[in-house]
């Protein structure tokens, strides 16, 4: 017991990274240009098979470093020639552009790599257990993954808290108007600001790919909770997404381990007519609806507390 | 000039009852005169369809077009009166019931209502992208508990019904599909005539309102957050509607009607056909249905060709094929279209060029990826070759790089043609 | 013409943005049917005024009573039924809809119609004849079927004071509504507020002295988020400090 709530608390603290690492770049671009990309978990995506192609051919470390810079230029070609333009048009129209992009990019490398799994691999340097808690075997990949979330927020924090180009960014999250007749190349920082989050995402999806499964269908099993993230965090948020990354990976990692279903807590006190009434519901597991956990989170917070955990008013 | 502008000239024509009229006889008429033009099955299944998505992309022109609201999740209601409609089309033909089929669709209609209030109770707390986000998450609960929820939808297989099996009122059976399409098309004309006449309401108007400026709305004694609701929990109900005539026509519902993918698909065709007029959906709905039958059997990238097409909408014409109409529609009045239609002509060329470029391209990657095993023999546009060879890649390579150019010239003089004979047409205008 | 109970009242009034106090305990009394100008300095807190009395923010502190009855953070839409009405500094229209919307709209929950999806709102004679009213009133009748955001600058202020008369309320509020108008835009603007403002009560915010000597029953002075001099305008002409502030020591 005490094994398994060790061992979730872990993988739980390492999802959360992974959703704050993603739901950070998308907090940053979301309060900077009034944008919610709906394409960030296709960039993410985008890291997983870029890393999985290198991988193939060169290694897994080259993979780390080319396959997040790929996807930032990509990331930047599409602020500059697709988003940019776009903008004129409204942020109903910003919105479905990424969204018409994360189509493109799905169908793209389903056409590249197919439907099925690909066989992303963790490197042999990395393929050993780092040590043992009770009676399972903890592997150094995940520790690897956590040490590079942790080492990526302390170089992004000291970024933007240290250098002049992130105290321009700074700037321009609230005040972007202003900062461009400062005269500072306010188009510059945006572009760069989506570039480095699509690269995040990216570097997200190079280090979670061997671990999770690299499929076509990564972008849209992610996407949605990564918008729940940002939502129930609160939109525009940083802290708030932190809070909320760290509550839904534990949440539903917690949810995955456990086998406790309505049937189990309460199978005694109801008869077995009614419960083959209630049918599915009843004998469903926590484990079945760990998928759905975050929607309902969602809706329980927008019923509760409809800005998000750290969220500021709707004006 | 700007759309506005044009708008602005095309704007004069309204409020003119008979033709209000007229045009919806017309369309009833050529409603029931189709299937003598387009009687194979091809043509009796597709238009089926259409009148399906006609309903479904109207209600969502409810919430985008109308009021403002993006969702990401519209398919919900869609898939819910679906299956809410084959549940009922079972228990009745088992109870033996005499309930005719043509009713069945107001299953669909209180399932997407019901439906329509309980998430818009949520949905409409928030406003702007956190409400698009909201309805995202909650299309993911939905779609997700419904492979949870085996019983009621039917786990991977989904769940089937027979239409024929209801209580035949004249010796109607609905058993062939041209009986299932004048449902349909019963169906579709009402329901669009309903929602055109809400769009005449004072509801109808504040939605307009609230659209273009909720704050403002606000300031004039409207809830935004009850008008949206309100809005959200209508366009439920005839998305309901749809769904319980996609349940009749296609005799089963299954979980994948209510996902994402189906929401995509009407975002898309609401979107493509122009969003915020009563015309433009019903436009995209026929077109990418049209489109949907025919490119899937040309090629199994069509999505691709979707997505592609969904993006230089969105990046060069927003308004949406209706919204390129409308625009033409004062140089027609002033009789100026002979101006521009040449230069129209003359960047169609090289812009069908660029597309055979790049749909080449995207057809030779994929014969050497998504078909490898197949080896890299192809055909394309009826000629033959490998699509590893040099030559068809620089062929395809000029044909998009030339055809673009030449049609991004063309299309500079087409504007400038426009905004001469808008200028033209407005002199006339204001001289009469 | 003065009714016992004062149409509109703030007592004790703050906002504070953070650490930035805008409003500075603020007392003011508009008597009903009066015509009150509110004037003083760029920044001194004249539209945050607006937006605390209209339900646009939430006052810190302090109470706002309306007819007696305190409205201090109630929603917009919540004071706006209650009979009071604002025009906005920028004007804040319908753009996609027609002048004729635009003013129908408005017109709208005033005539009871609220929420009501089952009348066609092309039959009720009621709207029709108010808006029609409306809208040879501020002189747009012939720019009906324009879409408003394509109407000139001055026909768009125009279109805002429609918007704010057409619910019919009884306490008109005016945000600068003859910001950056001619002349002979003025005056028209001023006949029409001179006349929708009988037998109603008016606040309005002005720079153009003119029209606020000309308007005005009694004016307000702010500056840095207080009430210095709260008088008719002669008094306040000849007020020392209003004099220093605001109109420059003579």
């Amino acid at each position: 017991m005490v094994e398994i709530v060790f061992i979730s608390t872990l993988n739980g603290v390492l999802y959360g990274m992974l959703l704050f690492l993603m739901a950070s770049g998308l907090t940053v671009i979301f309060s900077m240009m009034g944008v919610l990309n709906f394409a960030h978990a296709s960039f993410y995506m985008l890291g997983a098979f870029f890393g999985f192609a290198i991988s193939r051919h060169v290694g897994f470390w080259p993979g780390l470093v080319i396959a997040p810079l790929l996807v930032g230029g990509i990331g930047m070609a599409v602020e500059r020639y697709g988003l940019r333009r776009v903008h004129r048009h409204g942020h109903v129209a910003e919105l479905l552009f990424t969204f018409g992009l994360t189509f493109v990019i799905q169908q793209l490398v389903e056409m590249a790599w197919g439907k099925l799994p690909v066989d992303y691999r963790v490197p042999p340097s990395l393929d050993f257990p780092a040590f043992t808690v009770f009676s399972t075997n903890y592997p150094t990949f995940k520790i690897f993954e956590l040490l590079i979330s942790v080492a990526i927020f302390a170089a992004l924090l000291l970024a933007v808290k240290r250098t002049r180009i992130g105290l321009i960014v700074q700037a321009a999250l609230s005040h972007p108007d202003m900062v461009g007749m400062l005269g500072h190349n306010v188009d510059g920082v945006f572009m760069l600001v989506f570039g480095v989050g699509a690269g995040l995402a990216a570097i997200a999806g190079v280090i979670a790919g061997p671990a999770l499964v690299t499929q076509s269908n990564m972008a849209e099993l992610l996407g949605p909770i990564l918008f729940v993230v940002v939502v129930v965090g609160g939109l525009g948020s940083l802290s708030g997404a932190f809070a909320a990354s760290l509550l839904i990976g534990l949440v539903q990692t917690f949810a995955v381990a456990s086998n406790a279903s309505l049937a189990s807590a309460f199978g005694s006190l109801v008869s077995q007519r009614a419960q083959a009434y209630l049918g599915d519901i009843w004998n469903v597991t926590v484990a079945q609806i760990a998928p759905i956990l975050p929607y309902l989170l969602l809706v329980l917070i927008l019923i509760f507390r409809p800005r998000g955990l750290i969220g500021a008013r709707d004006s | 000039m700007s759309a506005a502008g044009a708008l602005e000239l095309a704007s004069g024509r309204r409020g003119r009852p008979l033709a209000t009229y007229g045009a919806w006889l017309a369309a009833a008429v050529a409603l029931g005169l189709l299937p003598r033009l387009f009687s194979s099955g091809f043509a009796l299944t597709t238009m089926s369809l259409m009148g399906v998505m006609i309903v479904f992309t109207l209600s969502y022109n409810m919430l985008l077009g109308q009021t403002g609201l993006l969702s990401f999740g519209h398919a919900v209601f869609f898939g819910l009166g679906g299956f809410f409609t084959v549940h009922m089309m079972n228990v009745v033909e088992g109870d033996g019931a005499p309930l005719p089929l043509f009713l069945f669709p107001l299953v669909g209609a209180a399932a997407g209502l019901v439906f329509g209030v309980i998430f818009g109770a949520v949905s409409t707390r928030r406003a702007g992208t956190a409400f698009a986000m909201i309805t995202l998450g909650i299309a993911e609960l939905v779609s997700s508990s419904a492979l949870i929820l085996r019983r009621f939808f039917g786990g991977e297989a989904g769940v089937t019904t027979d239409r024929t099996g209801l209580v035949h009122l004249f010796g109607v059976t609905f058993g062939p599909q041209i009986q299932v399409y004048y449902l349909i098309a019963s169906w579709c004309f009402v329901s669009a005539a309903a929602m055109y006449a809400l769009t005449r309401t004072p509801f109808g108007r504040i939605c307009n309102a609230v659209r273009d400026n909720p704050e403002r709305a606000r300031f004039i004694g409207y809830n935004t957050q009850t008008v949206r609701f309100i809005a959200f929990s209508l366009a439920g109900l005839f998305a309901g509607v749809a769904g319980g005539l996609a349940a009749i026509n296609f005799e089963i519902m299954n979980s994948a009607q209510l996902g994402a993918a189906q929401s995509g698909a009407v975002i898309l065709m609401a979107y493509i056909g122009g969003v915020g007029g009563f015309v433009g959906p019903i436009i995209g709905a026929i077109l990418v249905t049209y489109l949907q039958a025919t490119l899937s059997d040309l090629t199994d990238v069509w999505q691709l060709y979707f997505g592609l097409l969904f993006i230089g909408m969105v990046m060069f014409a927003p308004e949406g094929v209706a919204g390129l109409l409308a625009r033409q529609q004062p140089l027609l009045q002033a009789r100026q279209l002979h101006r521009v239609v040449p230069f129209y002509l003359l960047a169609l060329l090289p812009g069908l060029a660029a597309a055979a470029g790049l749909s080449m391209m995207i057809e030779m990657t994929n014969q050497l990826t998504g078909h490898a095993p197949d080896g890299p023999a192809m055909v394309f546009l009826y000629a033959p070759f490998n699509a590893n060879a040099v030559l068809p890649w620089l062929i395809a390579v000029v044909l998009f790089l030339a055809g673009t150019w030449l049609f991004l010239r063309a299309a500079r003089l087409a504007s400038a043609a426009y905004d001469e004979a808008l200028a033209t047409a407005r002199m006339r205008k204001s001289a009469l | 013409m003065t009714s016992p109970s004062p149409a509109l009242e703030l007592a004790g009034l703050r906002k504070s943005f953070g650490k930035t106090e805008i409003i500075r305990g603020v007392d003011l009394t508009v008597r009903s049917g009066e015509r009150h100008a509110v004037i003083g300095p760029n920044g001194a807190g004249k539209s945050t005024l607006f937006h605390l009395i209209s339900g646009r923010y939430r006052p810190s502190a302090g109470a706002i009573r309306l007819h007696g009855e305190d409205i201090a953070g109630m929603a917009p839409q919540l004071i706006n039924r209650r009979g009071l009405s604002r025009s906005f500094q920028v004007t804040n229209i319908f753009p996609r809809l027609t002048v004729w919307e635009n003013v129908r709209c408005a017109t709208l929950w005033a005539l009871g119609y609220k929420y009501s999806f089952w009348r066609n709102v092309e039959r009720l004679a009621d709207a029709r004849r108010r808006t029609e009213e409306i809208l040879a009133e501020i002189n747009l009748l012939d720019r009906r079927r324009t879409p408003a955001g394509v109407l000139t600058y001055a026909e768009q202020r125009a279109l805002e004071i429609g918007l704010t008369i057409a619910g019919d309320a009884d306490i008109l509020l005016f945000d600068e509504p003859t910001a950056g108008m001619s002349r002979i835009e003025t005056e028209r603007v001023v006949s029409l507020i001179r006349k929708v403002s009988e037998k109603r009560t008016l606040l309005m915010i002005e720079h153009d002295m003119g029209v606020v000597f000309d308007l005005a029953d009694r004016i307000s002075v702010l500056v840095y988020g207080e009430i210095i001099a709260s008088d008719a305008p002669e008094c306040i002409k000849a007020n020392a400090a209003v004099q220093q502030a605001y109109l420059g020591a003579a």
